[in-house]
């Protein structure tokens, strides 16, 4: 997730433009080898076990090295040993913002400095740190969130990039949140009602096209019209990823929470009356909204 | 009983799950499908049809899987229901048991999954597909 956070950190301190950084990561994105594919060549893993691990991945909130050693595939010095093979992500997406002549290489090392000092980030995490650093990316990300809820928004963007990663990719990365929301006009949304202690209304909205692609990734099928099955990808994925949220609150926190159907909507001005935060995405083929919006009665 | 000459009633609101389950289930032979999109238009289509084997998901409109199913089990306390959610918290797991489900599948689904549970429930030595 630190190249994700990385391009957000660019894009912040105003070192690239939007299409800069997704032009880079379409390129880093093409030539990153996944650690599965890694294991194979290395003689490690066999394509069923790997297999086994990315099933495995869509119902557990941990990444693949760890279901790997979980499992019994690899031990914790052969996850190393792969890792080790690699530049970490965000370096190799740097390179290629310097090879593109975005930035220099003077510039590059300032930046990735100032970004490692940041966000305390290691070269070599132990297990456990990684994902605690990226909870504190994620809360510096939503520093100006002010929420009696504010943990659980953290808890629900963390599992939804996640979920992104799994089901749709990682060539994204994150705009800077919008918390001042008073209005709002959705193109392509559906919208899911959590209900107890976490009340939520969450809201996945994009454009047509933008939900043309993103349906086509997420069903591995291409799509050329806005049809029903691209309405019913948006809906199934948030269901799937609000689903997934609830097994995580049940199991991590003992915390059970209802969930109501999922709606679609189309081109419409959402009532906004509590809280409203928007966190906007940006892929290659646009940008996915997740909204997440208190009740009234939660506003500060 | 054989998969290929089941009933199959599919109980859930996204289309999308919907085909994504039935091709699963054509994949392992089945070709005899009912659908439907909420709780009690499984209930209603369960009594109508009286299939071989239901898969309800929880979380719809109208009336709940859970509901439905309780519903169901009333009518016919030996019905072949298996539950797929994405709710799949000890809370759910345990209602969907408690209501009469014989099973329970976490979304998203996975062929493998689905193939050990059939295998389970149906006649397997006679047919060919549960066994590859």
């Amino acid at each position: 997730m630190f190249i994700q956070f990385f391009g957000s950190y660019l894009l912040s301190k105003g070192a690239v433009s939007a299409e800069q950084l997704i032009d880079a990561i379409e390129k880093e994105s093409s030539a990153y080898v996944h650690p599965g594919a890694l294991a194979m060549h290395a003689g490690m893993m066999s394509s069923e076990q790997i297999e086994d691990v990315r099933i495995a991945q869509t119902h557990n909130d941990k990444n693949f090295e760890e279901l790997c050693v979980e499992k019994g595939y690899l031990t914790k010095e052969q996850v190393d040993e792969l890792l080790a093979s690699q530049y970490p992500r965000y370096l190799s997406l740097g390179q290629i913002l310097v090879e593109n002549g975005v930035f220099d290489e003077s510039a590059f090392h300032e930046l990735l400095a100032s970004y490692i000092a940041e966000n305390q980030i290691k070269e070599k995490h132990l297990p456990g740190e990684n994902g605690e650093t990226i909870h504190s990316m994620l809360e510096k990300y939503c520093a100006h969130i002010e929420s009696p809820d504010k943990a659980y928004h953290l808890e629900y963007l963390n599992l939804f990039l996640n979920n992104l990663v799994r089901f749709i990719g990682d060539d994204f990365t994150l705009l800077r949140p919008v918390t001042d929301v008073s209005s709002y006009t959705a193109g392509k949304y559906a919208s899911q009602h959590t209900t107890g202690i976490y009340d939520l209304t969450s809201v996945l909205d994009m454009s047509e096209d933008t939900a043309i692609a993103f349906a086509g990734r997420y069903v591995s099928e291409q799509f050329d019209e806005f049809d029903e099955i691209v309405q019913a990808s948006i809906e199934d994925f948030l269901n799937l990823h609000n689903g997934l949220f609830h097994v995580n609150m049940s199991n991590s926190y003992s915390i059970e929470l209802g969930l109501e159907p999922p709606a679609f909507g189309s081109d419409r001005m959402l009532n906004i009356s509590g809280s409203t935060y928007i966190f906007p995405v940006l892929f290659p083929f646009g940008i996915v909204n997740i909204l997440l919006q208190e009740p009234l009665s939660q506003t500060l | 009983m054989l998969l290929k000459d089941s009933k199959i009633l599919i109980g859930d609101d996204s289309i999308l799950a919907r085909r994504r389950l039935k091709d699963l289930l054509s994949d392992m032979g089945a070709s005899h499908f009912i659908e439907a999109v909420n709780g009690a238009e499984a209930v209603e289509k369960y009594i109508a049809e009286q299939p071989d084997l239901v898969f309800l998901d929880i979380v719809m409109p109208v009336k709940d899987g859970i509901c439905a199913l309780k519903e169901i089990m009333r009518q016919n306390p030996e019905a072949l229901a298996i539950i797929v959610s994405s709710v799949g918290t000890q809370q759910q797991i345990k209602a969907a048991i408690e209501a009469g489900a014989k099973d329970f599948l976490q979304k998203p689904l996975n062929r493998d999954q689905l193939k050990n549970i059939l295998a389970a429930r149906f006649d397997a030595s006679i047919d060919n597909t549960l066994r590859e």
